[in-house]
């Protein structure tokens, strides 16, 4: 660079030289002849012509150095843009916004929903569960299912079975919980996935009685053991068992819960699940063989779990295959919710653009004249357009750089706002793709602004441009921004409205009574320690002690316990039927209730209201007769017409106990499980009893379930110490974990709406604000346009107020174009967007109330952005425009 | 073609090609002084003239400009050519006579 620069500095110098050698001569030859120096001076320097211009020709002339002419129109681009600060300004922010907000959306779709999984062949991966034709929906598979399908299924290279599982890690090292899965020894291979050490545990392992082994994540590996890699074969105690460790997995592997740490095999456990087909709580993944698509395998285990109907008449009728690909369930409606942010932060971009476009227009309507005089002084069309575009794609280069500094700062926003975090988030990052879509972004964009202005003025007639000065303009110029500037309204009316909508969804689901207190309640899980979980006797005794303790501390008012948070994304329904006798359907097809294991104080912990008889007691035990809450929704679907009281169903498992009768003690009010605006799981009953009348083999079960649920006053920071010295106190080696608020459940329930209005909040504003700098563009272009106009009338006596009018109602005119187009358009937007609609609760799509304050607030920001320049064009003293011309 | 027949003599510099042009036209071809030099430097690009400094006879240093071995060729093609032209041009008028 350094060295060109040299080369052209000498050669430069040798040209100068040369013309001076031709001139020097010259005058020398114009004084032999007799002329004084000064007139032969003169004369040489008039027969030479322009020595610039014939510099510049003969630059013109060597091609050997393209570059350097661009470099030449890139300073003239420079120079002709720093003379508009106030115009670069709002172009590069206008696009540094549009620009970044889109690539920083593109990001997260391109790292949640359009990189493939990490695993071999990803493609060929399926989910498979259960589906419940009479209920309608899918379900887990119980782990008897999973061992048939493991047998007959022809589709399927492999499959495995997982279940996500609780751990307490108490040695070596202090106790820790930790997330993972049970698994079946396939499971990494079918996901095809080499461990970084050691191997995944054998079929041996994963049967009852195998040896205990563990596949540990590399970040506990790292964290926990030091990246050591004589972990391998090092025992660890998980819930009281010493497991061995087998293999540590590499860092990039996933799946689901990005938490997970642990993987243990899910076949040595528990006999009782191992032959039980109404326990629905594994989920398979599969890897289709090649060549065989999702529909095909699906109509092949459609007709093999058909064949298991048949086997298992009691239990199994009613039930039918269903297959999801592995990454549409992982990514699920986040991806939707993404693609309509993308269409969102489109609608922003096009905003961006008709307003930098409209710049340009205003801008190369001024400089008319300056192109013209350039025509006139032989610059050819070509080059004309040649510096428009190195003009534009300057200034789309600065906005697309600025925007991905934005962009970084809107995606720092998403992972923020995302609360429980997106899917796959540990892709997300600004890498070469993005980098590319961003600047191909840009660089589109700016050729495509220069194109506009140089196809109108390139050809300008020469005449015409000289005598206009730059001045009036044609009316299809001012057409054409009007039509920008009503585009502009229009979108940002769309985004407004939706914004609004989901903002007015808000509000509703916010008012929603989910059944119980939202303030005021802590909960957290307690890990036990091995001591404590050796027989159910002692289980019960430790939850008796630690409800006592954690009772004690000043400032709780209730605590109690439960196995099943409300809105928690945890799911526990089973069959159930009213009184002894078992109806003559298949289990399948019996009806579903929620069952919540509590102890007896969580009710009124988390003032559920009783409405019938009392609630249960710490006396109502392994030795006293089965006792039950029911909600009010089984006591009025079940009971229309006779007292609930005393009234019994049947409850099929109970432990190894079936076919249990429990006698309705009271009825509570019914509680949101699922979601704040009844969505994701319908409507169940919901049944409670108490965790001390548990058979001792079934009590171990819930212990990983456990959730503590304090009513206090005091916040979360200031309570948790206490809990953790009172959870001390009862034994050592116990963490304490999950410490939520229930405030903050209900909040992360309500994410699918909230995360999304966030953001489209954030683009309607950026929306409204480009608009309104669109429209105060244009309308003080056209007073600076009109301003001698203007000084005429108000020298023939026109008021102030009657300028301010005229030019508040072309703002008025205007936004109301804009408005008409844009209800239109969002109207037919929401309906053809089912994944917006969807989100939407307690509002319609055409609900007029958001229409008609978005449209007030999109008119006042027009009459502001109108009123400025037409305050200022009537405060203009009419002989001073005139004069100026 | 002109400005190479001139350079094909000897080395010359600009102003002296200028000259040698009015003088041997006897001043019926009249040049713009400064738009001589782009129409060098396109030949020398073109490769067909080559350039390097000289004492010129004022001695102050000039640029001289000297007729390549292609602009050699170039020279002879676009003489060839031009004669070709004019036989053609006085063959339609000698025949229309």
């Amino acid at each position: 660079m350094k060295e060109s620069w040299l080369k052209k500095r000498r050669w430069e110098r040798c040209m100068h030289t040369e013309f001076q050698f031709h001139i020097e001569s010259r005058i020398a030859d114009l004084m032999e002849d007799g002329l004084t120096r000064d007139q032969a001076e003169e004369r040489a320097r008039r027969e030479f012509g322009s020595l610039e211009l014939a510099k510049d020709e003969c630059r013109d002339e060597r091609v050997f150095e393209p570059v350097d002419r661009s470099l030449r129109n890139l300073r003239h681009a420079f120079r002709s843009l720093s003379r508009a600060p106030g115009y670069c300004a709002a172009a590069i922010l206008t696009l540094a916004l549009g620009i970044g907000a889109n690539t920083a959306i593109f990001t997260a779709i391109e790292g949640v929903v359009l990189k493939p999984l990490p695993y071999h062949e990803p493609d060929r991966l399926v989910m498979a569960l259960l589906y419940n034709r009479s209920l309608k929906y899918a379900t887990e598979v119980s782990y008897p299912d999973f061992l048939d399908w493991r047998r007959n299924a022809r589709s399927f290279e492999q499959i495995a079975a997982f279940k996500p599982a609780g751990f307490d890690l108490t040695g070596p090292g202090l106790p820790q919980h930790l997330d993972g899965y049970e698994v079946s020894s396939n499971f990494f291979s079918i996901l095809g996935v080499s461990l970084l050490a050691g191997s995944s545990f054998s079929p041996d392992n994963d049967r009852i009685g195998g040896t205990p082994a563990a596949v540990i994540s590399n970040r506990l590996w790292r964290e926990r053991f030091q990246s050591n890699p004589a972990v391998i074969g090092r025992s660890i105690i998980l819930n009281g068992i010493g497991f061995t460790v087998a293999g540590v997995l590499p860092p990039s592997f996933y799946f689901e819960n990005e938490l997970a740490d642990l993987y243990t095999p899910i076949g040595r456990v528990d006999p009782l699940y191992q032959t039980d087909r109404t326990v629905h709580d594994v989920i398979c993944v599969a890897r289709l063989k090649p060549g065989v698509s999702i529909g095909q395998a699906l109509a092949a285990m459609k007709t093999l779990q058909e064949h298991i109907d048949d086997l298992n008449p009691t239990t199994e009728k009613g039930e039918s295959a269903y297959l999801v690909a592995l990454k549409q369930q992982i990514v699920g409606d986040v991806g939707d919710t993404l693609l309509l942010l993308f269409a969102a932060v489109s609608l922003v971009l096009l905003i961006a653009v008709a307003n930098v476009a409209s710049l340009l227009l205003a801008r190369s309507a001024v400089r008319a004249r300056e192109f013209a005089v350039r025509r006139a002084l032989g610059a050819t069309r070509m080059q004309i357009v040649r510096q428009l575009v190195t003009e534009s794609v300057l200034l789309s280069f600065a906005g697309g750089l600025l925007g991905l500094v934005v962009a970084k700062l809107v995606l720092f926003a998403i992972l923020a706002a995302f609360p429980g975090g997106l899917p796959r988030a540990g892709n997300i990052g600004i890498n070469t793709s993005v980098l590319l879509f961003a600047f191909g972004l840009s660089i589109a964009v700016g050729i495509l602004f220069a194109l506009l202005p140089a196809l109108k003025y390139g050809n300008t007639d020469v005449q015409v441009g000289l005598r206009e000065g730059g001045r009036s303009s044609t009316a299809s110029h001012q057409r054409t921004q009007s039509a920008l500037v009503v585009t502009q309204i229009a979108l940002a009316l769309v985004l407004l409205s939706d914004a609004g909508l989901l903002f007015r969804s808000m509000i509703k689901l916010w008012a929603v009574n989910p059944g119980f207190a939202t303030q005021h309640i802590l909960t957290f899980q307690v890990g036990l320690s091995p001591s404590m979980t050796q027989t159910a006797d002692t289980l019960r005794a430790a939850y008796d002690e630690l409800t006592r303790r954690i009772r004690e501390i000043p400032g709780v008012e209730a605590a109690g316990m439960t196995a099943l948070v409300p809105l928690g994304h945890n799911y526990n329904s089973g069959p159930f039927w009213i009184g002894p006798d078992r109806p003559s359907v298949s289990m399948a097809q019996i009806p579903r209730a929620t069952y919540y294991p509590i102890s007896p104080d969580y009710p009124s912990t988390m003032q559920i209201p009783l409405v019938l008889g009392r609630f249960l007691q710490r006396s109502d035990d392994v030795h006293s007769a089965l006792a039950i809450l029911v909600d009010t929704l089984m006591a009025r679907t079940y009971f229309p017409d006779r007292n609930p009281l005393g009234q019994t169903i049947t409850i099929p498992h109970w432990g190894a106990q079936q076919n249990v009768l429990a006698r309705i003690v009271g009825v509570v009010g019914h509680v949101e499980q699922y979601a704040m605006d009844g969505s994701g799981g319908g409507e169940k009953p919901q049944i409670y009893f108490s965790i001390y009348q548990l058979p001792d083999d079934a009590l171990p079960a819930f212990r990983q379930e456990i959730n503590f649920v304090v009513r206090t006053p005091l916040i979360p920071a200031a309570i948790t110490p206490s809990v953790e010295n009172a959870v001390a106190a009862v034994g050592a080696a116990q963490p304490v974990y999950n410490i939520r608020t229930i405030r903050e459940i209900v909040s992360a329930s309500l994410s699918r709406q909230c995360f999304p209005m966030i953001l489209l909040v954030a683009f309607a504003l950026s929306a409204l604000l480009l608009a309104t700098v669109g429209i105060y563009g244009l309308i003080s272009y056209w007073t600076a346009q009109r301003s001698r106009e203007i000084g005429v009338r108000m020298a023939l006596g026109a008021a102030k107020w009657n300028v301010l009018r005229m030019l508040g109602a072309q703002g008025i005119r205007l936004a109301l174009a804009g408005i008409a187009v844009g209800t239109l358009a969002a109207i037919a937007l929401t309906r053809v967007l089912s994944s917006f609609s969807r989100l939407l609760y307690g509002v319609r799509t055409t609900d007029w109330l958001t229409f008609v304050a978005v449209s007030l607030c999109l008119l006042l920001a027009a009459l502001l952005a109108s009123y400025l320049p037409a305050r200022r064009a009537a405060g203009l003293d009419p002989m001073t425009v005139l004069r100026h011309d | 073609m002109l400005i190479l027949r001139i350079a094909a003599l000897r080395p010359i510099h600009g102003y002296a090609i200028l000259q040698r042009i009015q003088q041997l036209s006897n001043d019926a071809l009249q040049i713009r002084q400064g738009s001589l030099y782009p129409a060098l430097y396109r030949l020398e690009e073109r490769g067909w003239l080559k350039s390097d400094w000289q004492a010129a006879e004022s001695g102050r240093n000039a640029k001289f400009y000297s007729l390549t071995k292609l602009g050699r060729r170039q020279l002879e093609a676009e003489k060839a050519s031009w004669k070709r032209l004019c036989a053609a041009i006085s063959l339609v008028l000698e025949t229309a006579d």
